[in-house]
């Protein structure tokens, strides 16, 4: 479509870069079908062609953003079903991105707003720091009821909801090191431990690493790795969100220079998907553009790198899964097929939930500073999951894992803990307790 | 006396003069259906027999252009040379209404006529692409076209279709045509109620089998239908029609799923031909007599329920018609216009024309299914945009229309 | 943007009470169906033909008929122009705006109130998407026919205002032939019923004249459409040939054998590779025109069928035929096909024509419509439905060289004529909106144009609804 930017405007290589994406878009409303927030609100201005047009004119006319437009972008869940959607290959992504950094630059946002979002910027992407949070979370419970019925706190008792009853045993899945394989060696990889799901979920990681052994893949958890960065990343926190990543290129670089790597694994496709955006994220930095680029290429879902592993097919096994694809799965990286060919390889029986395409409502801190709409979403998910009668729902990102086991009584897993199992690993716990 | 305009121009002069003096004219083609709607008084009959004639037809493009006063019988011997057919199956109605008049293509389409294939291929107006008028101020009016799509503008054909000469004088119609189908087939499900009748032509239609033409014959009419050819018990027919190969695959499947509901037997080609034909044409209640004769238009489901509750109150012979989405009703002696309505509108809505009765009887039953106030003012509007004079037929729809 | 087309001067009485007319409409409806904030109107300002722009008064978007009816109600009362809007896909501005109205957004109203499969009908709110019904009743074994290329977003409400076709109404027919009722709002909020479960109207056909009237004739809140059983299988089979006139020329054929696939979609070299790029289909791009013909019923049927087909293109020199071999292989070749507008904007700008003709003369006006774009210095690529004549030039163009954007409506604007002079219509399925108003009187006489104004005068005597659209702002009766 027709843009309005001066020469002066497209001296700035995010607005260039956004003026180049905006030309694509032909605003055929394709993309406004699949939105959670446009089919959950009816409202074009919570469906990406809105948010487009909003950007466009926001940009357009240099202005700082304002209420109306942060309204609109904040309810952006950031899953990209509209990517998928989207005809004519708008750049959807990093537009948003680019408007969520303009905001950050240009907006101030009102005082509860600011302490929630800097409480978790200052928090999650912390192991230590997030572990102690759901110690305190715990206490922090009773509060819930009254937290919701203050708008501004609302977010406040949202957290607290998603927050784990119990805290995670302890894992040494996360301390660094190279870990052997216990069959003849076919490859090494790094994988990535990240930072909220080893404190919700270590299961997960412990599955991948017990696996890619048995499959005769040397792993190692590089020393000095974190964050992706994701989190600060969709709050538009540029700065810190590119520290990050340089922090783990570096990591990867080093272990890329001692020994290589076939790939750098990564087990949360929300992670994923900004890592394998790092090369784009750092474009701009002479001195990382190259290493990034390096870095990306090597990102895998971990579902991805099991696939060109060739794995036995096993027995059927009475056992029905709804796979849930992660929006960072099936939208940000595309991978569609991977997770489910591996679980049927793998002997169980899959299962497609209607609205695949829809988020959950997760989406990253999503769910706690959109409580009600990702409510929505979430009631929406279980409702498609539960109507395929499964015994257990498989998923790849941990984001999904916690949102959804809060809406249904039926385990859901990361597709790796029941590959692990069908491959000779110990049968999950959330299935043996059943 | 009948005006019989030769051209279009003409037909505009008589119209712009009888506008002028306020004289009423009652539009007719061949006469077919003389009888039929409320009585207008003192009327000039005006009929477009004078207009006649395939102005253009091109097979290949499935489309057919002919003056409005064209014999239906000459299109249809011209498609049938083709091998084509109006898919609308347009009923004939002499045998209901006695009359010995030459049905003209221009009366098919001013009263939207229909046949069994009425929800698959649709009625007369769903295959009409354009038209020439004459309308109540004299003026010749070109609406739609001769293409198959077509949303320029408002669609003043399909107001014009069923409007029965009292919007305008159709002059010329362009319309869709298609393929006579290679082979037809019936099943014939035997000994059914209306109610599990009901049910097995609902499983039917569900059924990826095409079925282009259901109808559910009683009893009291059964006998009436291919010389009594029809098995034993009341008949449930299903039509499939298309390529020989294809129906015979899907009349087996269609017969395997129908044995559930009772015993199943076969019609062929002519024997199938002769008794759709007769659906069509409602032929046990071509009986030669002035019964009141109600066609019957609700929803498929709730059909039989409305014929129980009638029968209740009332003498009430009928049979269904349902891929034309019709009862047909006889009653033996009183219309009971009031009480059939009053169901229909209990059931869930629908409409019900009075096809033909006594001339007293006529007098004083609204022949077409009275409209909610809202649609009665809107379409007298829409009437006194096209007819400012009011000499169309006044009062033949309903009050002001 | 372009200025060629004029829109209806704002009324001054209106633009004089913006600030009223907000604080009644927030009391008319809850605060979250009533957008009035600058910056939050801005994305209203036009649907999919992005040529035309028009900042409205305000949007509001109801959740039910008893709301509509009451803004019905008050813009009658004082004369604001009314313009309804289901998801914004319009091709021809149907959905654009103007200063001095309200945009009636029914996109709150998304919810499927029935589904009867006895009666073989689907009881839909306006706000629904046409996908949706397919897709709810799918598993039933059930679709709803009229499948528009943007049958993913736009809304049968939309549908309606349009009489959307698609693909498949080569043998199903197009939303006027699958509509059985709406209930809909009138310009004074008087609601009423047309139609229902049931066939037929008991007097004039106002669902019919409603159907395709582009929002002028009143607000569609619910619908009712027929549902299809759908058949046992399908089959989209590719035809590749030299060139276009082949393909053309085979066409017109296979509709005279009098075998009827249920569609019969074309492509020219461009649009080919466009829907490629995207969807990755499979279509052979070694070719420069493709047929894509859909076969349907039963396995015997759809051999036979096919056999005719594939007889019929070999007299026409085909050079690939490609059976698809799975349905997901099928779902990818109409993924393709109908992504072709949007695809589109990968590689230029472009606006969709929709002139239909006479099979024919599809050869003659393909050949005419390169003619027309080269001599403006243009780029067309063709994608549309060629068993129905349905046309679909993409002129290419740069949107943000107001002399090239120039050129292309210069050119759509013969295209159109074109169509027209060779017996067909100037719109097939998009709608006349603001695109092809103008044009209006190429197709129609003032006579004709005068009858069908005084017809939707019957519904709207002060023409608030959609005001600057369909009929050319001279000769309109005086309000």
């Amino acid at each position: 479509m027709q843009t309005n930017f001066t020469l002066e405007q497209l001296a700035d290589p995010h607005v260039a870069e956004s003026e180049k994406i905006l030309r694509r878009c032909v605003h055929c409303g394709f993309c406004t079908a699949t939105c959670p927030t446009y089919v959950t609100l009816g409202n074009e201005l919570d469906s990406p062609r809105g948010r487009i047009y909003l950007i466009k004119d926001m940009l357009e006319n240099g202005r700082p953003a304002d209420e109306e437009v942060v309204t609109h972008i904040d309810r952006c869940l950031s899953c990209l079903a509209c990517v998928t959607t989207c005809p004519s290959g708008v750049d959807y992504m990093h537009l948003v991105d680019h408007a969520r950094i303009h905001i950050e630059k240009t907006y101030r946002r009102p005082l509860m707003d600011r302490l929630i979002r800097g409480l978790l910027a200052a928090v999650l992407p912390y192991p230590a720091r997030f572990r102690a949070a759901v110690v305190f979370a715990k206490l922090g419970r009773p509060f819930v009821p009254i937290l919701k019925r203050v708008p501004a706190l609302k977010p406040l008792g949202a957290m607290l909801d998603l927050a784990p009853a119990s805290i995670a045993r302890p894992s040494d899945a996360a301390t660094p090191g190279t870990r052997a394989p216990q069959a003849e060696r076919r490859g090494r990889v790094a994988i990535l431990s990240g930072c909220a799901q080893p404190v919700l979920d270590p299961g997960i990681n412990e599955a991948t690493l017990r696996l890619l052994s048995r499959l005769g893949i040397e792993v190692v958890v590089p020393e000095g790795e974190g964050c992706c960065g994701a989190l600060v990343h969709h709050m538009g926190r540029e700065e810190p969100a590119l520290d990050f990543a340089r922090r783990n290129v570096d990591v990867w670089i080093r272990e890329i220079d001692n020994g290589g790597l076939d790939a750098i694994i990564i087990t949360a496709s929300g992670c994923g998907t900004t890592i394998k955006d790092y090369g784009h994220m750092l474009r701009l930095d002479p001195a990382y553009a190259e290493k990034a680029a390096k870095v990306s290429a090597l990102a895998k879902d971990i579902t991805e790198y099991l696939s060109v592993l060739d794995l036995p097919k096993l027995e059927p096994k009475r056992l029905n899964v709804a796979y849930h694809s992660a929006c960072s799965m099936q939208h940000g990286q595309k991978i569609t097929l991977a997770p489910k060919n591996l679980l049927k390889v793998a002997g169980f029986t899959v299962r497609d939930p209607a609205e695949g395409h829809l988020c959950c409502g997760s989406a990253g801190t999503y769910n706690i500073l959109q409580p009600e709409i990702s409510g929505q979403l979430k009631a929406r998910k279980v409702r498609n999951i539960e109507a395929t009668k499964p015994d257990v729902i498989a998923t790849g990102n941990i984001g999904c894992i916690t949102q959804i086991a809060t809406g249904t009584a039926i385990p859901i897993l990361h597709t790796v803990e029941l590959l692990d199992w069908a491959y000779g690993g110990p049968q999950p716990q959330k299935l043996s307790a059943r | 006396m009948t005006l019989i305009p030769h051209t279009e121009t003409d037909a505009a002069y008589v119209i712009r003069n009888a506008a002028a003096q306020g004289t009423r004219l009652s539009l007719c083609g061949g006469n077919s259906r003389v009888g039929f709607g409320n009585p207008v008084e003192g009327a000039e009959a005006m009929s477009s027999r004078g207009l006649s004639g395939i102005v253009d037809y091109e097979p290949a493009e499935m489309v057919m252009t002919a003056r409005a006063g064209t014999p239906v019988a000459e299109i249809e011997a011209a498609l049938a040379a083709n091998r084509q057919m109006m898919a609308f199956e347009p009923m004939d109605h002499r045998g209901i209404m006695g009359t010995s008049g030459e049905p003209t293509i221009g009366g098919v389409f001013a009263a939207n006529v229909s046949g069994p294939r009425r929800f698959v291929a649709g009625a007369a107006r769903d295959s009409l692409l354009g038209i020439r008028f004459v309308n109540g101020q004299g003026q010749v009016i070109r609406a739609g076209g001769r293409v198959m799509k077509n949303v320029t503008g408002l669609d003043l054909v399909k107001l014009l279709a069923g409007s029965h000469g009292t919007l305008g004088f159709l002059t010329e119609v362009t319309f869709r045509v298609l393929p006579v189908p290679q082979s037809i087939e019936t099943i014939v499900i035997s000994g059914l109620d209306d109610a599990a009748a009901a049910r097995a032509m609902a499983s039917a239609l569900s059924l990826p089998v095409e079925v282009s033409g259901a109808a559910h014959l009683p009893q009291t009419v059964k006998g009436r239908f291919v010389g009594g050819a029809l098995p034993e018990g009341e008949a449930t027919v299903l039509r499939l029609e298309g390529l020989a190969a294809s129906v015979a695959v899907r009349a087996e499947k269609l017969a395997a799923v129908m044995k559930a509901f009772g015993p199943v037997s076969r019609l062929g080609q002519d024997k199938s031909v002769t008794l759709w034909r007769e659906i069509r044409d409602v032929h046990p209640y071509a009986d030669g007599t002035q019964k009141p004769l109600w066609r019957v238009s609700v929803a498929p489901s709730i059909g039989h329920q409305l014929v129980a509750a009638l029968r209740l109150e009332a003498g009430v012979d009928a049979f269904y018609d349902w891929q034309g989405g019709l009862i047909w009703m006889r009653m033996e002696a009183d219309p009971e216009a009031e009480l059939l309505r009053r169901y229909i509108k209990a059931l869930g809505g629908g409409h019900a024309t009075l096809m033909r009765a006594s001339e007293q009887v006529r007098a004083v039953t609204p022949a077409f299914e009275p409209q909610p106030d809202a649609v009665a003012a809107l379409s007298a509007r829409v009437k006194q945009k096209l007819d400012p004079a009011g000499i169309f037929s006044p009062g033949k729809m309903a009050g002001a229309l | 943007m372009s200025e060629a087309i004029e829109f209806l001067p704002p009324r001054p009485a209106v633009l004089s009470r913006r600030t009223a007319i907000i604080a009644d409409l927030t009391d008319l409806l809850p605060a979250e169906c009533v957008i009035h904030e600058a910056r939050e109107l801005v994305p209203f300002e036009t649907d999919a033909f992005i040529s035309y722009r028009r900042l409205p008064l305000a949007v509001v978007l109801p959740k039910t008929t008893a709301q509509v009816a009451a803004v019905m109600k008050y813009c009658h009362r004082y004369g604001v122009p009314v313009v309804p809007r289901g998801a914004g896909t319009s091709l021809s501005g149907g959905a654009i705006p103007q200063e001095d109205a309200i945009v009636l957004g029914l996109s709150k109203m998304s919810r499927i109130l029935e589904v009867d499969y006895a009666n073989r009908t689907a009881t839909v709110q306006a706000g629904v998407t046409n996908l949706n019904i397919s897709e709810a009743v799918g598993v039933d074994g059930f679709f709803y026919a009229p499948d528009p290329s943007s049958q993913l977003a736009c809304t049968i409400g939309g549908n309606i205002g349009m009489n959307s076709g698609g693909a498949h109404c080569l043998k199903y027919g197009v939303t006027t032939n699958n509509l059985l009722g709406v209930k809909m709002v009138l310009v004074d909020g008087t609601v009423v019923d047309l139609g229902g479960k049931h066939l037929d109207s008991a007097g004039y056909d106002l669902l019919g004249l409603v159907c395709g009237s582009e929002g002028q004739l009143g607000i569609v809140t619910e619908a009712t459409v027929r549902l299809i059983a759908k058949p046992e299988g399908a089959r989209p089979v590719l035809f590749g040939f030299e060139t276009s006139e082949e393909a053309g020329a085979c066409v017109t054929d296979i509709i005279g054998s009098g075998v009827i696939p249920v569609a019969i979609e074309f492509m020219d070299k461009p649009a080919i590779e466009i829907c490629e790029a995207f969807a990755h289909a499979g279509y052979p791009l070694d070719v420069g025109a493709l047929l894509i013909v859909e076969v349907e019923g039963s396995e015997a049927e759809m051999e036979a069928t096919l056999a005719s087909v594939v007889e019929i293109a070999r007299r026409h020199g085909v050079k690939t035929v490609r059976e698809s071999q799975s349905a997901a292989e099928a779902a990818l070749i109409w993924k393709g096909r109908k992504s072709a507008f949007g695809a589109t904007g990968r590689i230029a700008d472009y606006i969709c024509m929709d002139g239909t003709v006479p099979l024919g003369k599809l050869s003659y006006v393909l050949k005419k419509t390169s003619e027309i774009t080269d001599s403006f210095g243009l780029r067309v690529a063709n994608v549309f439905h060629a068993g129905d004549g349905n046309m679909h030039p993409l002129i290419l163009f740069n949107a943000n060289d107001p002399e090239d954007a120039a050129k292309a409506e210069a050119a759509g604007n013969e295209i159109l004529k074109l169509c027209v002079d060779a017996g067909g219509c100037l719109t097939g399925e998009h709608g006349v909106g603001i695109e092809k108003r103008d044009l209006m009187r190429h197709q129609y006489s003032d006579a004709d144009l005068a009858q069908q104004m005084a017809v939707r005068s019957a519904f709207d005597e002060g023409w608030i609804l959609n005001p600057s659209k369909v009929f050319p702002l001279d000769g309109r009766p005086a309000a």
